[in-house]
């Protein structure tokens, strides 16, 4: 295969996956393994978890260690479960904007209040496109879809705010256009003993792109995606709204990661000093 | 509470017979149905539970809070039900004995999860101490409401499900202990259908000295570590439970999956995979069959029952035989799978539970030899009185049903 790390991380069985002709998927996850590979990390030392959707099918079982597929939207409630059990592992959490953003969001800000060691890595495509693209809570707004014929009426919402209002210890946020700050963004996150969240947004040629902007044409989605990141159009004029990217929250190892809490709890029951003192 | 040494002793045919016996000596408490369920959890081995507060179930998670950490575990309470259920399935899949419990209103929201768990064979115990309904009904009354929820206890089909029922507190402790190690030989969810009185009363509670007292009795933790991960078409049990997080490479999915563990979208692959689920457990039926009667040889009318609604059932079963009615009493501990099997003699039951609508009479009018000669006896929110199952004990008895009392209901339609 031609690319190596391929071979020393993914499962060939596995690759290619099932993802349509132009998706951002394999892309972001290629980033997720030059972020890993940079860390020195090995297959063993991570766990990848998955949702339902695009971004669960098409990554599921692709990671050459462990994989788990949870229910659509309960990734970090599985997560959860996981990480209290096997703290010492690595758990990457790959989901699209429906698991983080719709069904699961409470699990999203539970996790990111508890500050629990994961990093989620929402790649996110604006939409519900293995159903066939309907909006999603990150659609922008107006936009149509095959749920918002008339254009999306719902405001949206950006779920870097959420969990960092929630305690996520670590928030980013880039596009499909922006290897290089999402493959370090994605280390630092990794690093981060505690809740990280990168959020990508990419293009989706069959739904998102078919639908919302008219094509399927793959440059012409990673150019919307480009003006979109920019600000600034082909033309060189202002588009209508512009993502903020970049790294929106950095507080990495600053308070105590979840499971570390509660062994330290175990530890002060152990040593009979189990009831904290109340003034 | 063994040996039917004369006519009216019951016979009871669980593992805790034995274990009854053996364990008598040990430290004797007044204690409640969720502290024996939750001393029996620990004693099994359990390690994490996530739940969320409801009555009557808090108290379970209450003790769960304070025990786990004495014992080197863990207690997450979780945001909701199914984040609950779904972080004891990741913990099990670590490698933790895990745990959940719940009541009605939030037991409706772990289906979810149990799925999950169930299809992907990941031991786990779920407990639902239910009260009556529908929907948030009165807290703190009990009901017998969920007996076909739990075994329908996910969506899409294709699975067989446990479920056990305990009547009394010190019941509640060999039988989560039971539950535990089900869960393990079985791979699979195993759900302790309690209720309100089970849980919330007081009763005489003999524990072991020490857990290490139940070492042969307790199955441990084990570790699958290669491939079939998912034995696809085989009904064997005793298959150790996968692991993740150890390297083994193993693949876990909401999907149909290959004996690896990828997504598949083949029939032969989901055949293969329903057939492992149903047959693990419909092949050994034998290994689960759990109840305790009076009388069945002889009785000329049976009452059946579970949970709280078997001890005032029992009671006038008792009296009944003591004023010369040959009546018989038959308590399924075993919900699911349905023992069939009980039901072959073709007299007369009457089935007491807690609910109108009329649930566990139905897989006894579909077990028993005539539908007709089976009886309802449905009372909702409050315990069926001795004197009321001892009237429709001696009408049914006579020939002429159950007579009509207040708030009791004898159809079924």
């Amino acid at each position: 295969m031609a690319n190596r790390l391929v071979e020393k991380y993914l499962r060939p069985s596995q690759i290619p996956t099932k993802a349509c002709h132009g998706c951002g998927i394999g892309m972001i996850e290629n980033w997720i393994l030059q972020a890993i590979d940079e860390l020195g990390w090995s297959r063993d030392d991570v766990v990848f978890i998955t949702g339902i959707g695009c971004v669960g099918r098409q990554t599921y079982a692709t990671w050459g260690g462990d994989n788990v597929g949870a229910t659509h939207g309960r990734a970090l409630a599985v997560a959860t479960g996981l990480k209290v059990a096997q703290p010492d592992k690595k758990y990457v959490v790959v989901v699209g904007d429906g698991d983080a953003a719709a069904i699961g969001t409470s699990h999203l800000i539970h996790a990111a209040r508890r500050n629990l060691g994961v990093t989620v890595i929402c790649e996110d495509n604006m939409g519900y496109e293995s159903t066939g693209g309907q909006f999603s809570p990150t659609t922008p707004a107006g936009y149509v879809m095959n749920s918002s014929p008339y254009g999306m009426v719902e405001p949206n919402f950006d779920p870097c705010d959420i969990v960092k209002a929630a305690g996520a210890t670590f928030v980013a946020e880039y596009t499909a256009v922006q290897w290089m700050q999402t493959r370090k963004a994605i280390k630092k996150a990794l690093q981060n003993d505690g809740f990280s969240f990168v959020h990508v947004r990419f293009q989706c040629n069959e739904n998102f792109g078919a639908y919302a902007l008219g094509t399927r044409d793959t440059v012409a989605n990673i150019q919307w995606i480009e003006d979109h990141t920019r600000g600034i159009d082909g033309d060189g004029n202002p588009t209508e709204f512009k993502w903020e990217t970049g790294v929106k929250h950095d507080a990495s190892n600053s308070r105590p990661e979840f499971s570390r809490l509660l062994r330290d709890l175990n530890t002060r029951v152990a040593a009979g000093h189990g009831r904290r003192a109340h003034g | 509470m063994i040996a039917p040494s004369r006519p009216d002793a019951a016979r009871l045919v669980a593992p805790w017979a034995d274990w009854n016996i053996r364990f008598r000596d040990g430290r004797r408490v007044l204690e409640t149905g969720t502290f024996a369920l939750t001393e029996g959890a620990i004693a099994a081995g359990c390690r994490f539970f996530a739940g969320y507060p409801i009555t009557p179930a808090t108290e379970i998670a209450e003790h769960m809070s304070k025990r786990l950490p004495q014992v080197g575990g863990y207690y997450v309470q979780a945001e909701d039900e199914l984040a609950g259920v779904h972080m004891c399935a990741g913990a099990s899949l670590a490698g933790l004995k895990a745990m959940s419990a719940s009541s009605g209103p939030g037991y409706t929201l772990m289906h979810d999860a149990y799925g999950w768990a169930v299809a992907n064979e990941v031991p786990l115990v779920i407990v639902d101490a239910m009260r009556v309904g529908p929907v948030s009904g009165i807290t703190g009354a009990p009901g017998q409401g969920e007996f076909y929820i739990a075994r329908y206890c996910s969506h899409g089909g294709n699975i067989e499900s446990l479920v056990l029922s305990p009547d009394s507190v010190q019941e509640t402790y060999w039988l989560t202990i039971d539950a535990l190690n089900l869960a393990e030989r079985f791979r699979t969810v195993v759900t302790i259908l309690t209720d309100q009185v089970i849980s919330d009363m007081q009763e005489d509670l003999f524990l072991p000295r020490s857990a290490d007292d139940l070492a042969d009795i307790v199955v441990p933790r084990r570790h699958n570590r290669e491939m079939p991960f998912y034995p696809q078409g085989s009904d064997a049990i005793d298959v150790p439970p996968n692991v993740v997080g150890q390297g083994t490479g193993v693949c876990v999915s909401a999907y149909t999956h290959t004996p690896e563990g990828y997504d598949i979208e083949e029939m032969e692959a989901h055949w293969d995979q329903s057939i492992r689920l149903i047959n693990k457990i419909r092949r050994h039926r034998d290994e689960l069959l759990r109840y305790e009667s009076v009388g069945l040889e002889d009785a000329d009318v049976v009452v059946v029952a579970y949970g709280a609604a078997a001890r005032t059932a029992k009671t006038a079963v008792l009296r009944a035989r003591s004023l010369g009615v040959r009546a018989g009493f038959l308590r399924l501990i075993t919900l699911w799978p349905f023992p069939d099997e009980l039901f072959g003699r073709d007299v007369p039951y009457v089935v007491c539970e807690l609910n109108y609508d009329g649930q566990l009479v139905r897989e006894v009018q579909r077990a028993a030899p005539a539908r007709d000669r089976v009886h309802f006896m449905g009372k909702s929110a409050e315990l069926h009185t001795v004197d009321e199952v001892l009237r429709a004990v001696d009408g049914v008895a006579r020939g002429q049903g159950v007579p009509p009392m207040p708030y009791i209901w004898t159809e079924v339609r």
